[in-house]
């Protein structure tokens, strides 16, 4: 089965190298969807190796992911991982998530990385329970970790999914769409690398309230 | 029982409301969850229409008795509406550009320009 590495960035020139050569050695083609950056993202992904498409205008987290998983799928991707550019998920952990996909026991897998021993900061375990609350409020759904770009979809989920959402929003979309169509899930723990660096580039505090408003929104709006 | 236009509007449009949202879930552009979720408001909208009574723990609650004080609330009710509509079209030209963006981006790449998603984006 053909599988692709969806990669959104926006300004990562200093670590997308390295996420590209860690997921490269595990899929068959690495993505990366440069979401308008300012900087040489764009360059140092094409001399590594990766196929990159560009927003011309930043658009958010969630519509690179979606331009990624249509460019995928017009490659004849069958399974897509989704991952930050910030190296902030290990790409060693690749196949762990990939397992359950390829047994064919699960249609989504999700990383979570809650599920061992992280130093994650405590701000963030917050947010996080606040996003996976919100998530269950406007989809029904519990997932643990709902708000990690860390993701595999198997071959149902990359036919079928389609999502709408701009910005951070997005991770809690795709709990809707698994919800949407019934796709089974796993929870795969995964380690994760929490740096002064991913720190600065991930949502804040106040970035966070309005995704979560956003999502609540939205759940009505749709 | 003698029934005032609104109580037999309210009703109505939220019956309507109701087939919408459970029709947009058969065809799967709404979640059951979120069906549920809409016919819970439309139910409290239909209720309080026809049995206003409910809403006297309400009238304890915030005091409004005068009409002046009600056709202020109306009025702050309007705007809400109207704010909704708003952030409704902000949303809307947000995910039309958007859409824009990734299309352009899929072309310049010598992929299908978007075609995978321009079918599924319009019938939305």
């Amino acid at each position: 089965m053909k599988t692709i590495a969806v990669i959104p960035a926006y300004n990562e020139e200093t670590r997308i190298a390295a996420v590209i050569t860690g997921a490269r050695g595990y899929v068959d083609t690495v993505i990366v969807v440069d979401d308008g950056s300012s900087d040489d993202t764009c360059r140092i992904a094409e001399r590594n190796g990766a196929r990159v498409v560009h927003h011309i205008e930043n658009s958010g987290a969630g519509a690179a992911t979606m331009t990624g998983i249509d460019a995928a799928r017009m490659c004849g991707a069958d399974i897509i991982v989704t991952l930050d550019a910030d190296e902030q998920h290990d790409p060693h952990d690749i196949p762990l998530l990939l397992k359950p996909i390829m047994e064919e026991k699960v249609d989504v897998v999700f990383a979570n990385r809650f599920g061992q021993r992280n130093r994650i900061p405590f701000v963030r375990r917050v947010a996080n329970v606040i996003g996976n609350v919100l998530t269950l409020l406007a989809t029904g759904k519990w997932v643990s970790d709902s708000q990690c770009g860390f993701k595999v979809f198997g071959p149902k989920a990359v036919k079928d999914i389609d999502l709408k959402m701009s910005g951070f929003e997005f991770c809690s979309e795709i709990v809707r769409e698994t919800a949407k169509h019934r796709w089974r899930i796993k929870e795969v723990p995964t380690k994760v690398l929490y740096s002064e660096y991913t720190l600065a580039k991930g949502q804040s505090f106040a970035h966070g309230i309005q995704t979560a408003l956003k999502i609540l929104l939205r759940s009505f709006l749709r | 029982m003698s029934l005032t236009p609104y109580q037999i509007v309210a009703p109505v449009i939220a019956l309507i409301a109701i087939v919408y949202a459970w029709n947009l879930m058969i065809r799967q552009k709404k979640s059951t969850w979120e069906a549920i979720l809409w016919t819970v408001f439309w139910v409290a909208v239909a209720s309080i229409a026809l049995f206003p009574d409910v809403l006297i723990y309400l009238q304890f609650a915030t005091g409004i008795k005068s009409q002046v004080n009600a056709i202020l609330v109306t009025s702050i009710g309007l705007l809400f509406f109207m704010m909704l509509y708003i952030v409704m079209r902000i949303e809307t030209l947000e995910q039309r550009q958007t859409r824009i963006v990734r299309k352009i981006a899929l072309r310049d790449a010598g992929l299908n320009g978007g075609q995978g998603t321009k079918n599924k984006n319009q019938a939305s």
